[in-house]
């Protein structure tokens, strides 16, 4: 039932994101001290919003098409290009990823708080 | 949620990486002093799954660093030769110190991912709770 609701579509595909992008980033720091080891990213949250009447999927006009850019599900990591490099080849910066997750916790608690507040207002609305 | 046990995981990964490593680093402090002693190095590994990085990090095996062991001028040494030279060890003292305190700063980073994944799942399982 909620799961038609858009705004629990948005709040469980941002947390998911989230939660996608910390695991990238764990693997960034666990290998902070790996040669040749190169920092990868996840792109950003942007769920295509112009379609939104059958919910947030993709168009697709042939049976080929599989919907991936701009839909709820987070991309797969890709290697950021490098500013700088350790001598030893290893791309990480541990201030940039403690950055990075310290946004994706705030955004991974908003999310969490929308879901519930949602939950609260159908709660609410049923009167329990 | 299976994102973050994974997230949780490869944070382990990295702080029993970095165990290692300081054990080897207490290992050669330790033997600072010891004749014919080789400091012993480890390089970080990243796991790979068919060629592509599966996020956690191992070890790798010992190595022993193959500088060469210094002459040590010392007659009343028990192993002194005719010359009065006996071999010390090549550990530097200084660098396992840096290199301890850089193990203890990225075990830090880890512990904080561990912890903050933590939190995420639990934030998760609150939502369970009235």
């Amino acid at each position: 039932m909620y799961t038609n609701l858009q705004i629990f579509q948005l709040a469980s595909g941002q947390a998911l994101h989230a939660s996608a992008r910390q695991t990238v980033i764990a693997q960034n720091i666990a290998n902070v001290d790996t040669p040749k080891y190169q920092s990868m990213d996840i792109a950003s949250f942007k769920p295509d919003l112009s379609n939104s009447k059958d919910g947030f999927r993709q168009r697709t006009s042939r049976d080929s098409h599989f919907g991936t850019g701009g839909g709820l599900l987070p991309g797969s990591p890709e290697v950021q290009r490098a500013i700088t490099a350790q001598p030893n080849g290893n791309s990480v910066s541990l201030e940039a990823e403690l950055v990075k997750s310290a946004e994706l916790r705030q955004k991974h608690q908003m999310s969490v708080s929308v879901y519930k507040s949602a939950m609260e207002i159908l709660r609410t609305s049923i009167r329990r | 949620m299976s994102d973050l046990l994974q997230s949780l995981s490869v944070s382990a990964s990295g702080m029993r990486a970095q165990g290692t490593r300081l054990r080897y680093l207490s290992e050669n402090m330790a033997n600072a002093d010891t004749p014919g002693f080789r400091r012993k190095t480890t390089s970080f590994i990243a796991d790979r799954r068919d060629g592509a990085v599966a996020g956690a990090v191992r070890s790798g095996g010992v190595r022993l660093d193959q500088k060469e062991l210094p002459q040590i001028f010392d007659p009343s040494h028990p192993l002194a030769d005719e010359s009065g030279n006996y071999i010390g060890s090549n550990v530097n003292l200084l660098i396992e110190l840096t290199d301890a305190r850089q193990a203890q700063r990225s075990y830090e980073a880890n512990l904080q991912m561990f912890d903050q994944a933590r939190k995420m799942t639990s934030s998760l399982l609150d939502l369970l709770r009235r």
